[in-house]
């Protein structure tokens, strides 16, 4: 196929068949939440796809280049999720009274377990590459490590159900889902998440190895194809669009994740082989990604996850982007034990980057905060070591 | 004469307190419609299903949670006279409100908060379809949660004509006493073919029925669009198993909430003496040393 085909008509072909699909679902009985998933995740691909949105990556460039614009665009999701969220839940939950919370919100229980599974699922992340979500869209880009660490993330997933029962009798059964508006009220936790983000937005800036500006373009035709469909969006455009969707789609649907459809797959075909206990302790009563016995064949994660590699797919092919490379034994071993890790973190942890942190802090979650901190100490370990022996991780 | 004037004081209040606002049994979505802004309507939705509510509900309708606010949270009854006064207090519901519920579920949880209510002395209407209709009719939902002033409303004390306990159930199945008993399970749980519906948790150690249960699928009742079947269908529908009214009846399920819905039927659309026995089979299953009807035979074996 001729580049000018491949970068322009398969990506219409591509959006078109995500169009007609949800046009489709949405005529099904009880399809509305269906349809809106698949466009969800849609858009929520194009954008991470086009805003470079890696919580890996961004978090590497920083500490190895200290180029803090892709952190921005997350300091920047946070920020504006936060309030974009407030002002869902301040309608549904007028009054934050003890024992109620807001409906489906991830607000995971918060202990020692959730602490390790965040720690497990940063060093995953920094042995295979990128977090889940990037993995996702990365999928679209060629990249040679992603599908083994998909693969690697439904081992991960299987192991966490497997350890699930005595993780739970042990720490889970006693870890408390804190929400924060139940202490310091919506006022109280607007400020305070927003004054911690700021904080960190602080700090980037500080620490910035000040990165070249991008070069200036032109507003004609040719200029804004350019920026749009090539270059790199700009981080507080990708951040304010992330955090866009993550309320909109809580508004709508439920919040942003992209574990819960893999989990389920993994749970019921491990129930239905006889190789997972029969109960896992509390599970389907907790927040977060919630991964359950599947009854039919399309859920609104999976038609969430299906929107997000067919549009990153879509989009990486406009940008010239889409570059396939035949996987070497080191791209399979690092995709595979990255997504182990990454898989147990997100069954144990109850989400991933984008189900428990961006989602859990825009909820007032502190579960979401404390996987912050764990991911990251994670990342750093594992950028460490891989460094320390001589290994740098591969490109994103 | 005094005395005289200070007891028709003392009626009036007990009508007020005691018998409230007496509804049509059911209401059409056409007609919520048109009356949603009567500031003496008030709509309350009971959806199981998380998040169902606060996505869109019926404008101006307030949300009733059933684990919580249409059931004692610690022991197994119904709610408390007391959360369930300060709830309505809350809500802004009058002696003189007409109460219309509705709900996910074919209207199940609704027809239970219309059982509670009746319970505490407050005849509720049925939004005919529930939900389901409501949506499928593409009428208006709303986000945003409403306040409404608080109301002084006092509840009377429960009323236990409408609802069988255990003790009166087995009386009924070992001949002690005379009433009418509906199954209104599925066919599978009444011959003892299976403990209980797939995918639900609560179960019973014995599989079948209480001896003397006629079984009349809730469904039976019901039309395809969610709404019910015409009051004189429903009529045959029981005559043709002998339920016409003539004696006391009582409707059970598995934990009580869809034996609600055919209680709804039997009691406010044709005006039989019914109860809802709401411990149902996840009790008289369980229950020692009780007379249990099991064609299937099916054995517990604790898998």
């Amino acid at each position: 196929m001729k580049s000018g085909a491949t970068r322009t008509l398969a990506p219409v072909v591509l959006l078109s068949g995500i169009a007609v699909l949800a046009w489709y679902l949405h005529g099904q009985p009880g399809g509305r939440d269906l349809s809106f998933s698949l466009l969800a995740g849609a858009a929520f691909g194009i954008v991470l796809q086009r805003g470079r949105f890696c919580f890996l990556c961004n978090f590497r460039d920083f500490v190895e280049k200290r180029d803090p614009r892709g952190l921005l665009a997350i300091v920047v999701a946070l920020a504006a999720g936060v309030a974009f969220y407030h002002a869902v839940m301040m309608a549904w939950v007028p009054v934050p009274q003890p024992g109620r919370l807001p409906p489906n919100a991830h607000i995971g229980p918060v202990g020692p377990v959730l602490a390790f599974a965040a720690l497990a699922f940063g060093i995953g992340m920094a042995i295979s590459g990128s977090c889940l979500s990037a993995h996702l869209y990365r999928l679209g880009e060629g990249s040679p490590s992603s599908p083994f660490a998909l693969i690697g993330a439904g081992i991960g997933f299987f192991i966490g159900f497997l350890t699930w029962n005595p993780l739970f009798t042990l720490a889970i059964y006693a870890s408390p889902a804190i929400w924060l508006p139940h202490r310091l009220g919506y006022t109280g936790t607007l400020l305070v998440s927003l004054a911690l983000i700021a904080v960190i937005g602080l700090l980037l800036l500080r620490f910035s190895g000040n990165p070249e500006p991008a070069a200036p373009s032109r507003y004609d035709l040719r200029g804004t194809a350019g920026k749009l469909f090539v270059d790199r969006w700009p981080p507080v455009t990708t951040g304010l669009l992330v955090a866009i969707i993550s309320a909109i789609a809580y508004l709508r649907v439920a919040p942003l994740g992209v574990t819960a459809e893999l989990g389920s797959i993994v749970r019921t075909a491990g129930s239905a082989s006889g190789l997972l206990p029969d109960t896992l302790h509390g599970l389907d009563l907790l927040r977060g990604c919630a991964t359950v016995v599947k009854q039919t064949l399309l859920s609104a994660n999976g038609v969430f996850v299906l929107g997000l590699v067919i549009a990153s797919f879509a989009a990486a092919l406009a940008g010239g982007q889409f570059q396939p490379r035949r996987p070497t034994n080191r791209d399979v071993g690092k995709g595979l034990a990255g997504g182990i890790l990454m898989g147990w973190g997100a069954m144990t942890g109850l989400g991933c980057t984008v189900g428990v942190l961006l989602s859990g802090i825009h909820a007032g979650a502190v579960s979401g905060w404390v996987f912050l901190i764990f991911c990251a100490l994670g990342a750093w370990i594992g950028m460490t070591v891989s460094r320390r022996l001589g290994k740098a991780a591969p490109a994103a | 004469m005094n005395f005289l004037r200070r007891a028709g004081v003392l009626v009036g209040a007990f009508f007020m307190v005691g018998a409230a606002h007496a509804a049509e049994p059911l209401v059409t979505a056409d007609w919520l419609q048109d009356n949603l802004e009567k500031p003496d309507v008030r709509v309350f939705e009971v959806s199981v299903d998380t998040g169902v509510y606060e996505r869109g509900h019926i404008p101006g309708a307030v949300h009733l949670d059933w684990h919580t606010e249409l059931v004692d949270p610690t022991r197994r009854d119904i709610a408390s006279r007391e959360d369930f006064e300060k709830k309505l207090r809350e809500a802004g519901v009058t002696a003189d409100t007409h109460v219309v519920l509705y709900g996910d579920n074919n209207n199940w949880f609704a027809a239970w908060g219309a059982w509670v209510f009746n319970v505490y002395g407050i005849e509720a209407s049925l939004l005919d379809g529930g939900r389901k209709l409501w949506e499928a009719k593409g009428l208006p939902l709303d986000t945003a949660a409403p306040q409404y002033a608080a109301s002084e409303i006092v509840l009377p004390e429960r009323n236990d004509d409408l609802r069988a306990r255990f003790t009166e159930v087995l009386d009924i199945a070992e001949g002690r006493k005379q009433a009418s008993l509906v199954d209104i399970r599925s066919n599978d749980e009444y011959i003892g073919k299976v403990f209980a519906p797939e995918g639900v948790k609560e179960l019973a150690v014995r599989a079948g029925h209480i001896p003397g249960a006629e079984n009349v699928p809730w469904g039976s009742i019901v039309q395809e669009d969610g709404t019910f079947k015409p009051a004189e269908e429903i009529k045959a529908i029981y005559a043709a198993k002998g339920i016409d009214g003539s004696k006391p009846i009582v409707t059970y399920c598995r934990i009580g909430e869809r034996s609600s819905h055919t209680w709804f039927a039997l009691k406010r659309i044709l005006g039989y003496d019914v109860k809802n026995y709401d411990g149902s089979w996840t009790e008289y299953g369980n229950a020692v040393g009780v007379p249990v009807v099991n064609v299937a035979g099916t054995v517990w074996t604790g898998k």
